[in-house]
């Protein structure tokens, strides 16, 4: 039969001009460089010398480094805030939007995605705006109210880095409003009427019905967010590369800082600097398998 | 009882109004000291612009270089939406609707990118577009952009491929059509709606994007627009000439209000769905 032969053949040019190309681009760019990264992070090198093969001298000086440990505890703190107080604003702002007929929702749905389209550099430079010591919009806000209005909110160690709460709280929680509006959706109406029938209260609405109900969608919200918070270091690099004094210094700058910054005096230092990224990867591979542990994954069934 | 029930009404109401608040003010306060002079700006940030001056935009696209970095954008989001549309489509398709050997091994293999974090390679990439003669160039930014098939793309694109009836391929080879005319006159068009979608994420995704082009760029000549305002921002301290660069703030901003105003609904149901672009 020639069709059939005809027809093989086709199939064979179709996929090897077509599967062949892309899958070889993404073993060379995407799976080689994972490997590379794991060589390298063995390596003393600028990026332009020699090449030289240390063993794991780069992982002991990880382990007496002290900035590692003061950049995990700035993700520490950016973790242990941004996620909760993320998921409970939009948690809120979801039940209010769903269970509530107020003329503006269905435009302040639109509205508060749009943070999540606006692009890294303009979000950064927005906020730098915001927080300006002499011309920001936060201290014009709080000299009108009478309240000071003077402080240099990024220039200052104290505040630089809390300063970042609210920038990564206002960038991610309307993607969990959506997020959340699906789920209580999702939630049957009979559940409601007949706790209404019994005289509940609207908050007692949302914390004994809805809650429970979406702790599913809320672990993977978690895990989301975290290795948002911990890849994420460009707000910082934008808006104070890491200063002052490192106060906004974050574990994936820091590694940044050692291959592309101007901190060391256009010194690049590429061994160092992959060697901080196994410890970055091992550590988001790491907390992902032991959150997908720690939360029950039974979800409930209504 | 009602009149309780009417005044915490009102204070969610007024929550609501707040957040918004926090998502229009910053907005519009950046939009309206764009149109002051310097001067004004610095004596008062709250009072509204007298005379309204146009000519801070005229500055930001010729000496912010904001016209330069808009027409690199423009070709490097441009291509790169191209073919990596293409690269999606016919990928998705030949994973999807025609049987081979090597078919599912592949697909695991490109699934394994969704556990790799990416942080770790910026090294490594950057090492490797380098000894490839790639950086500095805008054709090695749309080649890292668009040819490595994505994960993401392949998934949202093959399971609405997958919807589509096998009986619409298999009659049309038995009429003697070849493949490349049933995926051009009939998986192509049917797929439309999905590979919308993709390329409106695609889009968003190029545009803001920001650390691939800072690494693999340094001629400010190639600058795209993200990394052009990074630019002008970090230039500001020698300058001080504010007001300009707000007003290049706010032309890098139009292209994403254009776009989210004309596809919000894709785009919010588009981000939920795939959801794990992580």
């Amino acid at each position: 039969m020639p069709m059939l032969k005809n027809a093989r053949l086709q199939k064979s040019i179709f996929l090897f001009i077509v599967v062949a190309p892309a899958f070889a681009a993404y073993v060379l760019f995407t799976l080689y460089p994972n490997a590379l990264s794991i060589y390298y992070s063995f390596l003393e090198w600028d990026g332009i010398g020699a090449k030289t093969f240390v063993g794991w001298d780069n992982y002991i000086r990880l382990f007496h480094d002290p900035f590692i440990l003061r950049a995990l505890g700035h993700n520490l703190i950016l973790l242990v805030t941004v996620i909760p107080i993320t998921l409970i604003i939009s948690l809120v702002l979801a039940d209010l939007l769903i269970n509530r007929a107020f003329a503006e929702n269905s435009f302040y749905k639109v509205l508060y995605f749009f943070p999540n389209v606006l692009s890294l550099v303009v979000i950064a430079l927005v906020w730098s705006f915001i927080y300006d010591g002499t011309f920001g919009l936060l201290n014009g806000i709080l000299r009108a109210l009478g309240l000071g209005g003077e402080h240099n909110w990024l220039g200052s160690k104290g505040t630089a880095l809390l300063s970042m709460i609210p920038l990564y709280v206002w960038c991610y929680a309307g993607f969990y409003v959506v997020i959340f509006m699906n789920a209580m959706r999702g939630i049957p109406k009979s559940l409601y009427e007949s706790a209404t029938l019994d005289g509940i209260t609207h908050m007692q609405r949302f914390s004994k019905i809805t809650l429970p109900l979406l702790s599913g969608v809320i672990r993977v919200g978690v895990i989301f967010l975290m290795l948002s918070v911990i890849k994420g270091f460009e707000y910082m690099f934008i808006m104070t590369q890491g200063g002052p004094g490192g106060a906004t210094d974050v574990i994936s700058l820091y590694m940044f800082n050692f291959a592309f910054g101007s901190l060391n005096l256009g010194q690049h230092i590429y061994g160092y600097a992959s060697t901080i990224g196994m410890m970055i990867f091992v550590l988001l591979v790491g907390l992902k398998l032991i959150l997908d542990k720690f939360f029950a994954k039974d979800s409930i069934e209504y | 009882m009602r009149m309780r029930t009417g005044i915490s009404s009102w204070l969610w109401r007024m929550v609501l109004f707040l957040w918004a608040l926090t998502i229009l003010l910053p907005l519009f306060w950046i939009f309206y000291q764009s149109l002051k002079t310097n001067q004004a700006f610095f004596a008062d940030i709250w009072a509204f612009p007298e005379h309204l001056e146009w000519s801070n935009y005229e500055k930001a696209w010729t000496s912010l270089g904001i016209g330069r970095s808009a027409v690199n954008t423009l070709y490097y989001v441009g291509l790169s939406l191209l073919i990596s549309l293409f690269v999606s489509t016919v990928n998705a398709y030949a994973f999807t609707r025609i049987e081979w050997r090597l078919r599912s091994l592949l697909w695991s293999v490109i699934m394994l990118s969704l556990f790799l974090p990416g942080i770790n390679i910026l090294v490594s990439q950057y090492t490797l577009m380098r000894a490839l003669n790639l950086t500095d160039s805008l054709n090695g930014l749309v080649l890292l952009a668009s040819l490595p098939v994505g994960a993401f793309e392949l998934l949202l694109l093959g399971s609405f491929m997958r919807t589509l009836p096998k009986e619409l391929d298999e009659s049309a080879f038995i009429d003697g059509a070849t493949l490349f005319q049933v995926f051009r006159k009939i998986i192509l068009p049917l797929s439309m709606p999905g590979i919308v979608t993709i390329g409106i994420f695609k889009f968003v995704g190029l545009y803001n994007d920001f650390l691939g082009p800072f690494i693999l760029i340094s001629d400010p000549a190639k600058y795209p627009i993200s990394v052009n305002m990074y630019n002008a921002n970090a230039m500001m301290e020698y300058k001080a000439d504010w007001v300009t660069l707000l007003a290049g703030l706010v032309i890098t901003i139009i292209p994403t209000v254009i776009v989210y105003v004309l596809f919000q609904r894709r785009i919010i149901e588009g981000a939920t769905m795939g959801g794990v672009k992580g």
